[in-house]
Parts: C-alpha cells; structure tokens; sequence
C-alpha cells in the first residue's frame, strides 16, 4: 500500500465514493466524492497528538469493537494515507485537536466534500467482502454469550497490535482460555442463509488454530467440522501439521452451544459421525468461522457500474472458466473476494491478472470489437416521436441502450456483445443487428422452406451452445433423422416470436427453439429472456389452432450432442406420427391470423418480396400471397 | 459388512416418492439432527441421520424393521437447524408409510381406551396434537355407541389425551394416573406436614422430560430432591391433570410448579400451550376459591436455558413466602 502511495502514476482517493460512472471501455468517466476529512491533508503529519486530546471514545469498527477509538483517528496504525479524519457523527466540538494540532494547523472544520470526475480507460472493482453476522442463528447464541467470538474477533484477539497486544483473553472475564471450539461453516454450506462454500474459512481455522496451539501449547483446541477442503499447494500439508500438534478435529456439525450461567463456560453439542455418539464439549472459547458475504453495498455498486451479480451476490465475471477476471462490461475488471470469496494468494493472482487485463486496455489507441452489433433506425423508433417505448433498454444486459422520450434509442457500440435480444424485443423492427438482420434470417427460412416444409424441422439454435451441441452431435457421428434444417442465430434472445410464426406461415412441419442452459448464456441473461418470451408463444400458438407439440423448447449446451440427436429425433417420430392432412389445414387455419400480424414486416420492401410465397412453394398449389 | 447385493436401489425412490420424503439425499450428514434430539437421551440407538443415511443406501430392510423410524415425534426442534433444509420428521414420516404398508407396526405403548367409560365425548381427539384418536361406533351391551379409537401407527405416548379425559377412560402405560400419584407420594412424600412459619415451602415439580437438554442438569434436579421438593417427570407438560395438582395441594404440597418446552419448542407439537393453559385456568379458579392463584406455577424452560430450572424453583419458593394450607 505503500508502494502505491509512492508511484508517480499511482493516485489514492480514500474516503471517496465513487457516485457514477458513464462512458465505455477506453471512455468512462466516473464521478467521485470525496468527503470531507476536517483535516488538511497536506498539513497532517499523523503524529496523533489531536487523537490524544480527543474526549470522545467510540467502537473502533477495525478492531471489530473490542477497542475503543476517538472521534479524529485513523481506522489503523498502518493506514495509508496517515491522515487524521474527524467522524462529524460523533465529535462534539470542543476544538481540543485544534489547540493539539497547533502550528501545524492542519484541522479545518469548514471543508466540504469534494466531487471530481476522472477520465480513464479501464476499471478493477476489488470492493472485498463482508462477515457474515452470526447472531441470526439463536442456536450458536453469539451477541448473548460473552465467549462467543468471530473468527475475525479472534483474528484482533492474537494481533500484536490489536487490543490485547496479542493475549489472547475470554471476553467474559479477561482469563485465558485453557481451551477453545472452533465452528465452521456459520452461516456458509448453509440453505438458510447462503448456500455457498466460503472456501478459505477452512484455512484460516487451521492457522488459528496453530497460532494460538504455538502462543498457548497446553490450550485445548477442538475443530468442529462437515469438510476440511484444503485444495491448494502446501494446505493439506498445514493441516497435518496441525494434526501433528495435537488440534483435535471432530467430524460433526454442532447443533447449539449452552452457556454455564455462572462460569460462562460453554457446552457445544455435536454428534461425533466417526462414532456416531453425540459429544457434549465444555469449553472456555468458541469461535465461529463466520462466512464471507457480498458487502452491504455491493447491489449499489452494480447498479453504478452496470455489473451483474452471481446467486450468491458476488460481482459475476463474464465468464467462469475462459473469462474469470472480466466484467460482462468491457473495460470493467474484477479482483479478490468480491468476485467471491477467495485466499490471499487467488486474490492476488486474480488482482495481477486485472491489472493486466487493464494494461491491454490502456496500452491501445483503438479497439476491436465484433461486428455483429446492433444499431437503432432513427427513422423508424417510436421514442423519436415522442411515443415511450424503451423496450429495448431491459432487453440489454450490458445496459449498451440508453432511450429517452423524444429522441431515438441509441446503442453504445462499444458496450454491445451483439446477442440480439433488443433486435427481437422492438416491436417496430427499429433496431437491426449486423449479419443477422430480419432480412438475412427470413431469407434463410425461406429456403430451408422451400420444398416440402410440411415434412421438415426447421430449428434456431444458439450459437454457443446449441448450434455448437448440433456440431457435435456430427462430429460425434450420433445419427439423427435428416428432417431437420438449423438457423443459427448468436443468441436464443435474437429469435424472434415471429420468426417461429413465419415458418409455421410457410408451412412447416415442427420448429425447435434451442438455446444454452439457464446458467451457461453466453450473454448473462440471454437465455431468460428468450425463455420467457417463447413461454408466452406457446399459449399463442395453441390459439393459432397449431397443435403444441409442433413447437418446441430445448436447452441443449455445447458438449449435448447426444441430445441433440435425441430431440432431433423425438421430432422427427412425433412430425411423422401426425397426420399430413392434420398439418396443412392447421397451417392453412393459422395463416391469415398470422399475416395480419406480420404486416409490419411488409413495411420494408425487401421483405414483402421475401414474404411473399410462390405457387409452388406450399403443398395443395395454394396461392398465398395476396 | 454391507453387500450391495443386498441393498435395494429402488427403496431410496420409493421414499422420494412420497410427499415429504424427496428431500432424502440432499443429507449430507452434518449430524446436526442427531444432536439436536431429544430423544437419544431415552433412546441412545435414536439417529435420525443414520436413518436418512440407512435409507438414502437402500436398506430398506433394515430400516423399514427397526424400532428407531417410530420414535420420530416430529417436535421438529431439528427442522429449523438444519442447514440443508431437510423436514427430517417428514421423510420419517415418508418412511414410516411405507413400513405400515408393509405390515410393520410400532414397538411402543400407545394410549388405550377402555371402552365401558369412555362416553364418545370427542374431548380427546380435539387435544390430539397428532390426530391419532377418532371415534368409531363400537357396540357396547348391545346398544351401538361412539367411542374413541387410538390409532397406534400415529400415537407418540405424549399422554395429553390421559389429562384431557374428563371421564379417566383413557390410560397410557407408565404414566397413569395411579402410577403418577405412586410417584408423587412415594417415601411418604404427600401426607408430609407442610412446614411451619419460617420454614421452606414444599413444592412439587412436575418436569417435561424434554424440557431440559444435558444428563448432567437433570442429575443436579434430581439431586435437589428432599422434603422441600418433589420432582416428577412427565412425557409432556400438557399431561398435567389438574385434579392431580389439587390432589397435592390438598395433601401437603404447599406449591406446585409444572415446567414445560419453550415457545415452538414442544416435543409433541402443542403440549406446551396445553399444559400453559391448564395451569392459567387452575391458577384463576384457585384464586378466586381464595386459596390464592400463586400456588401453581407454570414455567416454560428453553432449549438454551441451561441450568435454569433450581433457579425457577427458587423463585417459587420465594413467592410462597409463608404458605396457608388448603382446607379439606
């Protein structure tokens, strides 16, 4: 931290908040506040003497309340940079630090926050994490029973420079414990609050646990355990070592700790799954290994920054095995536990990762991107007469479209990843995606319909994954009936519902939607939105009169070529088991219901001349076009 | 030695199958259940997650012949604590299904009704927590009458119907009427003199053996025992007769205090409130008999008040204070 206060090219804005952020990668601008410290930066020496004369006293959120601090402090000793800063919410103004701080006049109770915007290129969100709270679980009683700590309490506990100077006390009353419990898992692996493993807790228990083994060698040290996961270079090493020293490991979740009303002790209780007995524990101590949670504020900031977050609430990276360290925002990049929850040694290598990532942004004057992006028709978009429409702007998940009332929507090109969704969402056809324009996909339907399209499947499968699950169905060499005829499209989301209807209009036998599964879209939300958006036509079709099973909805990932195959031929048995006369008469029933919708189609000379459907395209010799 | 050609596969699917049993094999098998319950201290063979366990491998033999799957009284104080969110006494349930249709039945004693007292009043089947008791028309002396019929597949020996009876029709093994009063009196207890100005209260204590958690705190309130205080275990505060409680305030009992689970942490489901409010009722007719309302006690003790209960008798005995004795 020092370092970097060094660099030259480094600049530190604590005590700021970051208040927006606008632009694009290799453009954002992001706005700061930086509050008000009461003290003059420049002239603060950190030599403490206001501290001293301070009166007030309050908890000291750094040594997680076991030590008082006052109302001008620094949060710790070696906090960069060591400036003084006054907490307006509990000084009372008595002007003491001034009178300390003397000659130096380095306090200043007239400054007010100061908002600057910064022009820069790349970003690494690395916000951290939080401690779960443990006393929403009654049953461990911590917030009740003086003697049970957090790990992170017990973590000031044995800091030379924490409150007790590194003795390690009972909270109760002052003793060293002869012996100590520690609980894993509290409020991690645990349905009822967050189903995640936090992962390192299982370390930091063991490290405790030596610490204090080698602080107090006749303490009693019990670890209660469901997993011990030590999956990294030299952990499981550390772990027999603490093995070795005599730390006792139970195999059993406790299921409630009691408190001896006049020693303070506490009983543990727990079954001991090696034998199968429940084990009632007396102990001095107890320390929950308290999970790490997203911080309070971690929806704010993805909102700011427009991040998406995982289910547990960490910032998502874009993707989990080829693009950890990304944000689905280009130029965006995550570091340490607030990606997830993580080590030192990953939240390093996932720091110096960004910091590269970064540097690929910062070192280029210009950047690629695909050319499959999407752009709006000024022309054509309601908003622009004054219509409000923005139904484009959820449909992004990159937040690339911005849309206000009066003037037309406009796309961020270096924001869009070209999915489509919002080219499928407008109900004007406002907004066309490069190379795979309503024109290009309708010509495609077209002639895969040409011939026969009562006795084909015509299928629009993602590019990612279904149409790369179709790929290795063939390269699989599974077989598969021969009815079936794919549109590729970059992401279920660009298909629109009436893509499927113009094929029905046409004469198809079945349509097959395919896309990633729910957790594997390529575009975040991608697969959501076509799912739901295809929910609604299923009802739709039924009314249509087109019997429900002739469409059809499947998520099919990249490696299920075998399942591709298999609903491929599913299809084909039910496409041949329905009678030919029974198909024609519901596509003859459906079409003018379905033309009437289409019309806004017609609009646009190319594809009146691409819907129009010739004498000898559709079966019966029927003349559609009209 | 376990064979897996001894196991059946198919027994963990037809537990899944039954509502409330396809949570199954989300048991990772923390133990949290285990040493949550209760009932190990009476039964130390009592594991649910061994059960689960036994189950979710296919030991459908094993599991559906044991006496263990019936002991379950779904107080559900391991439902909330478990991390995996698993309704233990559901699939305990689910497998107790499927044991009754294969012929199993239950080891235990189950509450019994003799059929020439019982009037067909239906007090027992509403005070039920289990709706294991329902009336059929039996014939009694050649004259069809409705009776109540316990169902022994669904009945935990909690004996709330024994206290609710108002015509003592209904018995359960171990905890009649008669062998409570032996234990109430025993050593001479009962006809004691109550003491004299100045001197400690006499107090009997009927405890929910539920009620306190660890051996060694009902050792130390055993121990407690002397002419001061009698302590009486029961299967559940909500089987506290009140006719019990003047009998011994009658017959030298200068207090008596019935102690019952914590809100929401009764073992048979609602015997707490039944006990509570027992003892609200007896304590307003007491007092307006003029005998005082301060004579009988109810106490709720909670699962991590540890060591509470020599303090809640204290108390009592305080409230006392100089105790008047009950005439007739």
């Amino acid at each position: 931290m020092v370092d970097a206060a060094r660099h030259p090219k480094v600049e530190i804005l604590s005590y700021s908040e970051v208040e927006r952020v606008d632009g694009y990668i290799g453009n954002f601008l992001v706005g700061v506040a930086q509050k008000p410290r009461y003290v003059i930066a420049d002239q603060c020496t950190g030599c403490g003497d206001c501290a001293r004369v301070c009166p007030i006293e309050i908890p000291n959120a750094f040594e997680m309340g076991l030590a008082p601090r006052k109302a001008i402090d620094v949060p710790h000793g070696q906090a960069v940079p060591l400036v003084y800063t006054i907490d307006m919410d509990h000084c009372i103004q008595c002007f003491k630090c001034v009178t300390a701080c003397g000659h130096r006049d380095a306090i200043d109770f007239s400054q007010e926050a100061q908002y600057s915007e910064l022009d820069v290129g790349a970003i690494i969100v690395a916000t951290g994490f939080e401690s779960f709270d443990p006393t929403v679980i009654p049953e461990y009683g911590y917030g009740v029973y003086p003697n049970v700590i957090t790990a992170m309490e017990l973590e000031r506990l044995d800091n030379s420079a924490g409150p007790t100077v590194g003795r390690l006390v009972r909270p109760s009353d002052g003793r060293e414990p002869a012996s100590m419990a520690i609980i894993q898992c509290v409020g991690s692996r645990d349905k009822r609050y967050n189903e995640y493993c936090s992962g390192f807790c299982c370390m930091y228990a063991i490290k405790n646990a030596i610490l204090m083994k080698q602080m107090i060698p006749s303490m009693e040290i019990s670890i209660f355990y469901m997993d011990i996961r030590t999956p990294s270079k030299g952990y499981e090493e550390f772990y027999n070592q603490a093995r070795k020293m005599g730390i006792r490991f139970i195999h059993g979740r406790p299921s409630q700790i009691t408190q001896d009303p006049v020693t303070h002790n506490l009983f543990v209780e727990a079954e001991d799954q090696e034998l199968g007995q429940v084990l009632e524990l007396e102990t001095d101590l107890v320390v929950l290994s308290a999970a790490a949670i997203p911080r309070a504020d971690a929806a704010d900031v993805s909102t700011k920054l427009t991040l998406s977050r995982s289910p547990g609430g960490f910032f998502m990276e874009y993707h989990p095995k080829l693009r950890p360290v990304d944000s689905p925002t280009d130029g965006i990049f995550l570091a340490g536990a607030a990606q997830g929850p993580k080590d030192i040694p990953a939240s390093v290598s996932q720091g110096s990762a960004a910091a590269a990532r970064a540097a690929r942004v910062l070192s280029s004057d210009t950047w690629e991107i695909e050319p499959i992006i999407a752009s709006v028709d000024p022309d054509v978009c309601v908003s622009a007469k004054g219509i409000k429409c923005g139904l484009c702007v959820p449909a992004c998940p990159y937040g690339a479209i911005s849309c206000v009332t009066g003037e037309a929507a406009h796309v961020t090109s270096a924001k869009c990843h070209g999915c489509g969704g919002c080219v499928a969402e407008c109900p004007h056809s406002a907004i066309s995606q490069h190379h795979f324009t309503d024109v290009q996909i309708v010509a495609q339907l077209r002639e895969l319909l040409r011939d026969n399209p009562e006795e084909k499947i015509l299928a629009f499968m993602c590019h990612w994954c279904s149409s790369a699950g179709a790929d290795m169905a063939g390269t699989s060499h599974f077989e598969y009936p021969a009815d079936s005829r794919g549109i590729r499209v970059m992401c279920s989301a660009r298909t629109d519902q009436d893509f499927v209807l113009e094929a029905f209009r046409r004469g198809a036998g079945m349509v097959l939607l395919s896309g990633c599964h729910p957790q594997d879209c390529h575009y975040i939300t991608g697969q959501q939105v076509a799912a739901k958006r295809f929910d609604r036509l299923q009802d739709q079709i039924q009314r249509l009169g087109i019997s429900p099973e002739r469409f059809r909805i499947e998520w099919i990932s990249a490696a299920e070529g075998e399942k591709y195959a298999r609903v491929i031929t599913e299809m084909s048995e039910t496409l041949k088991g329905l009678d030919r006369e029974q198909i024609l008469s519901e596509n003859r029933g459906a079409r003018d219901a379905i033309e009437r919708r289409l019309r806004r189609w017609k609009a646009s000379p190319q594809m009146a001349e691409l819907m129009a459907v010739g004498a000898d395209e559709l079966p019966g010799g029927e003349e559609l076009d009209r | 030695m376990i064979r897996s050609s001894e196991l059946d596969p198919g027994f963990l699917q037809e537990v899944m199958a039954i509502p409330g049993g396809e949570n199954l094999l989300h048991c990772w098998s923390c133990g949290t259940c285990a040493a949550t319950c209760l009932v190990r201290r009476y039964d130390p063979s009592f594991n649910p997650r061994l059960i689960l366990r036994k189950a979710g491998i296919g030991m459908r033999q094993e599991v559906l012949s044991s006496r263990e799957i019936w002991l379950c009284s779904a107080c559900d104080a391991c439902y909330p604590r478990c991390p995996q969110e698993i309704h233990i006494s559901e699939v305990m349930r689910a497998i107790r299904t499927i044991a009754i249709r294969d012929g199993y039945a239950p080891p235990g004693p189950s509450a019994e009704v003799d059929s020439a007292l019982c009037s067909g009043c239906a007090v027992c089947t509403r005070a039920c927590p289990y709706g294991a008791i329902d009336r059929v028309p039996v014939i009694v002396d050649g004259l069809e009458r409705m009776i109540a019929q316990v169902d022994p597949n669904t009945c935990m020996a909690c004996g709330i119907c024994v206290a609710a009876c108002p015509s003592g029709s209904i018995s359960l093994e171990a905890v009649r009427n008669e062998e409570l009063l032996t234990r109430m009196s025993a050593g001479g207890w009962l006809a004691g003199q109550s003491q004299p100005e100045g001197g400690k209260p006499r107090i009997l204590a009927f405890v929910c053996q539920w009620s306190m958690r660890s051996d060694a705190e009902w050792a130390e309130v055993e121990a407690m025992q002397d002419d001061s205080l009698r302590v009486v275990n029961l299967p559940c505060s909500g089987r506290v007769d009140p006719a019990l409680v003047l009998l011994a305030l009658a017959e030298g009992a200068d207090g008596v205090l019935v102690v019952g689970c914590g809100e929401g942490e009764c073992h048979y489901k609602r015997g707490t409130y039944l006990g509570r409010g027992k003892v609200a009722l007896l304590r307003s007719v007491l007092e307006q008999t003029g005998i005082g309302m301060e004579r009988v006690r109810f106490v709720e003790l909670e699962a991590l008040q540890r060591g509470a209960l020599p303090a809640l008798i204290a108390d009592m005995a305080a409230a006392l204070g100089q105790p008047a004795r009950v005439s007739g």
